[in-house]
Formats: C-alpha cells, structure tokens, sequence
C-alpha cells in the first residue's frame, strides 16, 4: 500500500515534468505563419477597490485609524509646483469602489462610427466600463500647502474644496485607447 | 515512462532521462540563440522612429451621478456632495450635488439619458509629449492634453448647428442625425447650495449639444523660474446653455436664463507669456500670467510700417496683437431671461497681458 502511495507521488511528479519532456513534439514555427497568429478573448474583471477605508498604514500625530477623529485617515498625494515653492495636495482620498463587468480586449475596428470606422481600419485596445461603479463613502480634498508632509515644520495648509460621493454611478459605454498624436 | 513510473530506473531507462534532460537544457539554451531574427536600426533608420501619443475615444458613453431625495427614514441611496468652501460672512457652505449627467443629444435637461460618442477614431481626445519647437515653446518637451482638433472648415461642422452637416464649420464632433449618435454630448449640473441652515438655493445648469473641440492644456516646465508652466485654451460651443433654479423635485421653478449659440474661446497664457502655477507659504493657490518679456531693442517707425522698422521688433509686435490664438471671446447669439430677450452680446479679441490669481482662506 505504501509503495503504491509513492507510486502515485511519483506519477504527479511526472506529470509535472512531463510537459518539459516531450519537447521533441514541438515545432517550429516560422516567420510567415506566426504572423497570421494573434491573441483571441479578453479580461472580464469585477472588483472592489478600497483606499485607507480603516486608515492608512502611517500612525503618527497627525495620521492614524480612521476611528480616531482627531486624526486624518485618508491618502495624501503632493505635488510641487515650483522649486522650493508651495505643494498641491490632493488630500484625505479614501472610500470605496465596486464594479463587476469591467471587460479588457483588443477590438479590431473597420466599420460604424458614422463612416470613421472605415477610414480607421485598426486595433484598439478596448475597456469596457462596467455601467455602475457603486461608490462607498469615496472622499477627497483638493488643497495647497506650504510642506509636502503634515509632520514637517511649518506645516499650513489651506483647503480649496473637499468632494463627498455616495451611491451608484451610472458609468456606461467603451474606451477605445490607440496610438494617435504626433508619430 | 513506465520504470520511472515504477519507482526504480533502469540502465536504459536512466540513458532516456539524461538525453531528455539535455534534451530540455537544449530547449532553454535555444531560446536566446533565436536572436538572429532581431536586427540592429541604423542611425538613419532609428531617427524615423519616435513613440506616438494616445487617442482616447468614448464610445455609447453615459455618465449621472448625483444626490436622491431623502426616503421617509431620511436615507439616501445617492449622495454627492462638494464641500470645504466658506461664504463671505464665514459660514460653510455646501454644494449638494442633485444631478451631474453626460448624455447623448435629446436628454430633455438630463431626465432622458442617452449614449454618446466623445471623440472621432480619426480625431480623438489625446494624451500625448509633443516637441515644444513645434508649437513655438523653443526646446522643450511638452506635456499635450487635446481635445479633438479644428479641421478644415470644407470638411469640417458648424460648432453650433444641431443639424450641422459636413462642409459648415472647422469642428470636427458631429452632431446627432437618425443613424448615428453623434459626438456632442448633453451636459449638466443641478446643485443645491446650502449656506449655514438655509437651503433654499438652486442652481441648475445644462448645456445642450456641447462641443470642445480645439480646447487643450499644455504643461511644461519653466528653466529660469524652476516653476511649471501652461497654456490653456478652451472652446465651448453650445446652441443652448440655459441657468435656472428648480429644486430637486421640480417644483419651485424661478425664472430660467436662456443663452443661445454660446460660444466661449478662451486663451489663458500663451508662448510669450504662458501661465505660471504656485503654492504660496501660505498654503493657497497662485495662478500667474506675468508682464511679457521685452523684446530685442529695436525701434518702429514713425509710419508704423515694417519698412520703417526695425523688422525683428515689428514682427515680434505684429505677431502679438494680430495672432487670433492668443485672443479670447465670447458670444451669444440671444440672452434671454424668462420672457424678456436682451438681445445678443459679445466679447472679442480680449488679450490678458497680466493676471493673477489667489486663492484666499477666508477661515484664517
């Protein structure tokens, strides 16, 4: 019984290997016919984002759980526009997003679009919007500040507007992304 | 296969597994081998070659987001809500967010939402680092968002006409016809603004059959200021952008604004004098468009003519107040509030030679 355990053990093992074994099945394919080979099907995804939705992973004086509320929670992201000069903060982003049915493929265009289709005659890369985002307490705060961080000294900070979204968005139709611009 | 299978090899066996494992070596071997299909680019070759932007295009587009009225346990599926801003008399001030929609033609103010195309397979919006010599910003890389292009305006449409067919007007979205959906969407904003406790106020505004084409932002980076520079142009074109003050329910409707054939142009910075942004120490935000630079010394003559001049300066001169891409203006074709018609109105070739813009924490 033992042996036939081991056997079997064996055997998956084989299985294993066995793909890097029969190599002398494969051919090779020459220029001409893998140019006529192109990928089939696409992505379909469903998800659920979610930014600093409990806090953060930096605990300090200024930034913790999202239960403490005398601290902040949310993402920050700031930019500097000038040297040495101020910093644009996107601040406080937090929330929550869920899509099903976000689908991912190449879509070979050559016809519709009232006539451009057929002067485009191409590949796109295709993403289609999955027709309702259902957004969780999604947040964010525009603002300008004198320190890219709160902790640094001389922090000021002056908030411009602060958005607040709740609820299904209604996100339908495709985006088609291709080279375009100056080539 | 079989001995293996067994547990145990055997000499012939074993002879099998060292060719196969070489065998597999082989194949990982021949691999970087195939090379030889890869060719080096010449210097002439490689100098045709450089990395093209992105098009975007939106195909049956549909966007609405908003705020539902409370149900009897005050709940609310829907909330979109901007706040952070202060009146004047320092009480906070909400913008209740009742309905933001992007819609196809004929969306009746937004209730009717219906898809849309944004932007043409041949003429999409674009993403793309276009050579600065190009657009008259010398040596510099430039980081390009573009909404689809003015064309020509033999093959292009009336901005303005619903029922705009080719050959009418430089732009390029197409209005909406039976067959086909069309590129101009429908947009609006119905808002609620709460100051302190009173909610009274609504402002709705929507504007039908909408087109941006030629509207572009341009980023680039300012060596001498060590500071990031722009140029922003937007065109909006609108047969109907209407303002009234219905609350989210419909009722309680005041009088509505009426703007046909609204044409807005506008230019902000340009490549004599592009538009610097800034966060002042205090945390609030600068937009600068600064004195232009002088020119190189040379004098005009007292005719005004070039041949009178120095060529150089009077070109430089010329350029900057005849050159339309450096104007803004704004028309509407008829400014009607209720049933009273205040006629037409319009703004032409408006230069901004300097402005600034600070935001003020009203707060501190």
């Amino acid at each position: 019984m033992k042996k036939k355990y081991i056997a079997i053990g064996m055997g998956a093992l084989l299985a294993i290997i066995a793909p890097g074994l029969v190599q002398a099945e494969m051919t090779a394919v020459d220029d001409a016919t893998l140019a006529g080979i192109s990928g089939q099907g696409g992505i379909y995804l469903s998800g659920d984002i979610s930014i600093n939705e409990l806090g953060g992973p930096v605990e300090d004086s200024y930034f913790g759980s999202c239960e403490e509320l005398a601290k902040k929670c949310g993402a920050r992201f700031a930019y500097q526009l000038k040297e040495n000069g101020g910093w644009m903060v996107l601040d406080e982003i937090r929330g929550n997003f869920a899509f099903e049915g976000l689908t991912l493929r190449v879509r070979s265009i050559n016809s519709g679009f009232g006539g451009d289709g057929e002067v485009f005659d191409g590949d796109v890369l295709e993403l289609g919007l999955p027709d309702v985002i259902r957004f969780h307490d999604v947040r964010f705060k525009i603002a300008g500040s004198s320190m890219a961080r709160p902790s640094d000294p001389g922090f000021r900070q002056t908030d411009i507007i602060s958005a607040e979204m709740q609820g299904n968005v209604i996100m339908e139709g495709n985006l088609l992304v291709f080279p375009a611009g100056t080539p | 296969m079989k001995t293996l299978f067994a547990g145990r090899l055997s000499a012939k066996g074993k002879v099998q597994w060292i060719i196969r494992a070489l065998m597999s070596v082989s194949v990982c071997l021949w691999v970087p081998v195939v090379t030889a299909e890869l060719r080096g680019l010449t210097e002439t070759e490689l100098s045709d070659v450089s990395g093209a932007g992105i098009g975007l295009v939106l195909e049956n587009f549909k966007f609405s987001h908003g705020t539902d009225v409370p149900d009897e346990n005050g709940n609310q599926g829907r909330i979109f809500k901007i706040g952070g801003l202060k009146s004047s008399d320092g009480r906070d001030v909400e913008i209740v967010v009742n309905h933001l929609y992007i819609s196809g033609a004929g969306s009746n103010y937004g209730q009717n939402l219906r898809p849309v195309n944004l932007g043409r397979l041949v003429n999409p919006y674009t993403v793309d680092v276009v050579d600065g010599n190009a657009i008259g910003i010398a040596d510099r890389a430039v980081l390009q968002l573009a909404a689809p292009t003015l064309i020509d305006p033999a093959h292009g449409f009336n901005c303005l006409g619903v029922d705009a067919v080719a050959g009418s007007g430089p732009c390029s979205s197409r209005p909406a016809t039976a067959e086909y959906l069309g590129e101009r969407p429908d947009l609006g904003m119905q808002m609620n603004l709460a100051v302190g406790e009173d909610r009274t106020a609504n402002i709705n505004i929507h504007a039908q059959s909408a087109v941006i084409d030629g509207s572009y932002l341009r980023l680039w980076g300012d060596n001498d200021r060590r500071q990031m520079v722009g140029q922003f142009r937007l065109n909006f074109y609108s047969p109907e952008v209407s303002i009234n003050t219905c609350s989210q329910t419909g009722s309680g409707c005041g009088t509505r604004i009426q703007m046909t054939n609204f044409a807005l142009e506008l230019a902000l910075g340009n490549r004599l004098q592009p538009m610097f942004f800034d966060v002042d120490g205090s945390g609030n935000f600068v937009i600068e468009v600064a004195a232009i630079d002088a020119p190189v010394p040379g004098s005009i003559g007292a005719d005004g003519t070039r041949a009178s001049s120095n060529p150089e300066t009077w070109d430089f001169y010329q350029e900057y107040y005849s050159n339309p891409d450096y104007r803004s203006s704004l028309s509407i074709g008829n400014f009607s509030v209720g049933t009273r018609d205040f006629g037409p109105a319009r703004i032409e070739g408006m230069l901004v030679q300097h402005l600034e813009i600070r935001t003020r924490d009203l707060a501190q």
